[in-house]
C-alpha cells in the first residue's frame, strides 16, 4: 500500500536543539502511534508535516504532496488535533465545526451537514449548541477532534488526544481514535508518551527518541515478540515446585510476580505446553491458566539495547 | 452500537430510535483558496459588529455605530422638514467630528479579529488549513478594513441622500460626496492597519483597546498641539509636516486641501499633499506588512 508519510533524512536544526536528526520512515495508511518522551521531536514533526515549519534537512511527503512545495494540498487533505487549547469560549462547537469546515474549502450547506455528522460521531449532542468556554476537558477534546475531521480528510494528525482526560473520557477518546482508523477508513498518527494507550489503538508504533527514529514495526511484533507462555498454577508452594520441575526438565523459566514466564521455544519432541500440561500433573498442581505472554511497549524503553537491535518477532529477551 | 443494526426503525418499546449510518466520507465540491479567503473575509466582517457571536457582544459595535450615525440622521430630518440651500456639515466633515467614535469602533473590534485567534490559540487550526499564513493576515485586515468603512460611508451615504431628497445640486452633492469616499477609504486603511498590528500584537483586549485609543487620540492630540503653537507662531510648513503623524491630522490635512472646510494648516502644495497620501497609504501597507510577518512567525512557532 501507498505509504501516506515518507520521509529522507528529515532534519530539524534549531541551532540549540537538534529535534529531527535525519529521519528516514515510511508510514502506512491505518493507526500509527508516534511515540517518545516529550521533547522527543513528535510535534515538531507533525508540524513539519503540515507544511507550517519548513525542515532544514531531507524531505518529507504527505499523501504524495511534498510538504515544502505543496503545504496547501497537504493541509486540504489532512486534519490536525493541536496538543494546546484552541477553541474560542463564546462560540458554540457547532458554529466552530461549520466555520472551520469552509476554512477547509467546504461550501456553506455541505459544512453544516458535515458538521453535525462529525459532532454527531464525536459524541456532542445538545451541548454543541452551547458555548465552548463552559465545556469539560473531554467535550473540549471532542470538539476538537470533530473540526480535525469535519473536511473529511484522507490522513488525521493528533497531537497527545488524551492529555488531561480522565480515565473514563480517555478511553473513550481512545475508542474515537480507534473508530477513524478501522470504521472511517482515515490513515491517522496519533501521538502520546503513554505507551500503554498507543498498545491499544494503533496498528503500527514509531519511536521516536532524541529526534531520531528508535524503532518502528507493527503494535503485535511488539506486543508478541517475547515467544514465551505465561502460566498459573495453583497448590502448595505450587510456583517454585513448577519452576524446579521445568528447569529440570530442561525449559527456562522466569518468575513473574505470581506467574510462571516459560520460553516456549521450540527445543525437542514434545510441545512446551504439554511439558507444562504433564509437569502440573504430575507435582499434582492445579494449572490455572498458560496463555501467550504479551509483553507492553514499555518493555521497548525498559530494554532499549534490546529493542533497537532486534526488531524481529519471536526473539527471546536475554 | 448493538440497537444500531436494528433492520427495524423502532426499539423493542416501540420507540423511534436513529439509525447510526456510519461514517459517510465526503464526495461534493472542495473550494479553492479565493474561495475560502472570501468566507474568512466575510464571517469576519460579521464578527466585527458582533453577528455570528454572542448577544452581549453585539452591544457595543450597534451602539457606537448608532451614536455614529445619529447626528447624520438628525440632519437629514432638518433637511426633510426645514430645507436647507446647503448642509450644515460637510461629508468629509462628518468623520472628523464622530472621530472618537471611530476610535473607540476600530480600538474595541480590532482585537476579535486578531486577538482572540491568538489568545485562544485558534490560529493553530486555520494554519493547519489550505490559507497561507500571510493570506489569513490580510483576510483578518480586510474584515477591519470592510467593517471601518461601513463606519465611515453610512454617514456619507444617509447625508447624500438627505441632500439629494432636498434638491440640492446633484453634480456639487455627488462630486463632494466622492472626495469624502476616497478620504473614508484612506483613513480606514491605515486605522484597521493600526488597529490590526496593535491588536496582533498585544493578545489581551483590554490592552489592545486602550493602546489603540491612546494612540489615536494621543498622537492626534499632540499633534493638534503642535500644528497650533506653529500655526499661532507663523511657521505654517512646522505645522504642515507635524500633521503627518497621526491618522486623523493626515485625514484632516487632506480634507483641508481637498474641500472647502476650514481646518488648521491642511498641506499647501502638491509636494506636502502627495506627502500626506504616501504616509497615510504607507502606514496601511506598513502594518500590513507587519501583520503578515507577524502570523509567518506564528505558523513556524
Amino acid at each position: 500500500m501507498e505509504p501516506v508519510v515518507r520521509t529522507e533524512r528529515l532534519t530539524k536544526d534549531y541551532g540549540a536543539v537538534l529535534a529531527l536528526d535525519a529521519l528516514t520512515l515510511d508510514i502506512g495508511p491505518g493507526t500509527t502511534g508516534l511515540v517518545g518522551a516529550n521533547g522527543a521531536g513528535k510535534s515538531t514533526f507533525l508540524k513539519i508535516l503540515l507544511g507550517l515549519v519548513p525542515a532544514t534537512g531531507g524531505r518529507a511527503e504527505v499523501l504524495g504532496h511534498d510538504v515544502a512545495t505543496e503545504g496547501a494540498q497537504v493541509r486540504a487533505a489532512v486534519g490536525y488535533l493541536p496538543e494546546h487549547d484552541c477553541l474560542p469560549p463564546d462560540v458554540s462547537a457547532s458554529d466552530f465545526v461549520v466555520h472551520l469546515g469552509m476554512m477547509s474549502g467546504l461550501p456553506r450547506v455541505a459544512a453544516r451537514e458535515r458538521a453535525a455528522e462529525v459532532l454527531r460521531h464525536v459524541g456532542l449532542a445538545e451541548e454543541r449548541y452551547r458555548p465552548m468556554g463552559g465545556y469539560s476537558t473531554g467535550m473540549k477534546q471532542k470538539a476538537k477532534l470533530a473540526q480535525a475531521l469535519v473536511h473529511d480528510p484522507r490522513l488525521v494528525l493528533l497531537d497527545e488526544p488524551t492529555n488531561g482526560l480522565d480515565p473514563a473520557a480517555r478511553d473513550e477518546m481512545l475508542g474515537l481514535v480507534r473508530r477513524i482508523g478501522h470504521d472511517f477508513g482515515i490513515a491517522v498518527i496519533v501521538t502520546s508518551h503513554l505507551l500503554g494507550e498507543l498498545e491499544r489503538v494503533s496498528d503500527h508504533v514509531v519511536v521516536l527518541d532524541g529526534g531520531t527514529l528508535l524503532r518502528a514495526s507493527r503494535t503485535d511484533e511488539f506486543l508478541d515478540a517475547t515467544g514465551a507462555l505465561l502460566v498459573e498454577v495453583l497448590g502448595d508452594d505450587a510456583q517454585t515446585r513448577m519452576a524446579d520441575a521445568l528447569a529440570a526438565a530442561g525449559v527456562p523459566v522466569v518468575r513473574r510476580g505470581s506467574l510462571l514466564s516459560v520460553d516456549a521455544a521450540d527445543r525437542g519432541p514434545r510441545d512446551v505446553r504439554d511439558v507444562v500440561r504433564d509437569t502440573a500433573a504430575e507435582l499434582g498442581l492445579g494449572l490455572v491458566r498458560m496463555q501467550a505472554d504479551h509483553r507492553h511497549l514499555e518493555d521497548v524503553f525498559a530494554d532499549p539495547s534490546d529493542a533497537a537491535v532486534h526488531d524481529e518477532p519471536g526473539v527471546p529477551r536475554g | 452500537m448493538a440497537e444500531s443494526t436494528s433492520p427495524r426503525g423502532t426499539d423493542d418499546a416501540g420507540r423511534s430510535v436513529i439509525h447510526d449510518l456510519g461514517y459517510r466520507p465526503y464526495t461534493g465540491p472542495r473550494l479553492g483558496s479565493t474561495a475560502i479567503a472570501r468566507s474568512l473575509v466575510l464571517t469576519g466582517f460579521r464578527n466585527a459588529f458582533g453577528l455570528g457571536r454572542s448577544g452581549r457582544s453585539k452591544v457595543l459595535p450597534f451602539l457606537l455605530l448608532g451614536l455614529n450615525l445619529l447626528p447624520a440622521l438628525i440632519v437629514a430630518g432638518i433637511m426633510a422638514f426645514v430645507g436647507l440651500d446647503r448642509l450644515p456639515i460637510g461629508y468629509a466633515q462628518y468623520a472628523s467630528t464622530t472621530q472618537v467614535l471611530l476610535g473607540v469602533f476600530v480600538a474595541s473590534q480590532a482585537p476579535v479579529l486578531f486577538s482572540r485567534d491568538l489568545r485562544h490559540g485558534t490560529i493553530a487550526l486555520y494554519l493547519a488549513r489550505p490559507l497561507p499564513s500571510a493570506a489569513y493576515a490580510v483576510a483578518r485586515w480586510l474584515s477591519l478594513l470592510l467593517a471601518t468603512l461601513v463606519f465611515l460611508v453610512l454617514p456619507v451615504v444617509i447625508l447624500y441622500a438627505a441632500a439629494l431628497l432636498t434638491e440640492l445640486d446633484v453634480s456639487d452633492q455627488t462630486r463632494e460626496a466622492g472626495v469624502a469616499l476616497g478620504l473614508a477609504v484612506l483613513l480606514a486603511l491605515s486605522l484597521a492597519g493600526v488597529g490590526g498590528i496593535i491588536a496582533s500584537w498585544s493578545t489581551r483586549r483590554g490592552f489592545a483597546v486602550v493602546a489603540t485609543i491612546a494612540f489615536l487620540v494621543i498622537a492626534n492630540g499632540v499633534v493638534t498641539a503642535v500644528q497650533g503653537i506653529a500655526d499661532g507662531e507663523g511657521s505654517t510648513r512646522v505645522a504642515e509636516v507635524a500633521g503627518l503623524f497621526s491618522p486623523y491630522s493626515l485625514y484632516r490635512g487632506l480634507m483641508g486641501a481637498w474641500t472647502d472646510a476650514d481646518t488648521l494648516a491642511p498641506p499647501t502644495g502638491a509636494g506636502m499633499v502627495a506627502a500626506y497620501v504616501v504616509v497615510l497609504v504607507g502606514l496601511s501597507a506598513a502594518c500590513v506588512g507587519a501583520l503578515v510577518a507577524r502570523y509567518r512567525r506564528e505558523a513556524s512557532a
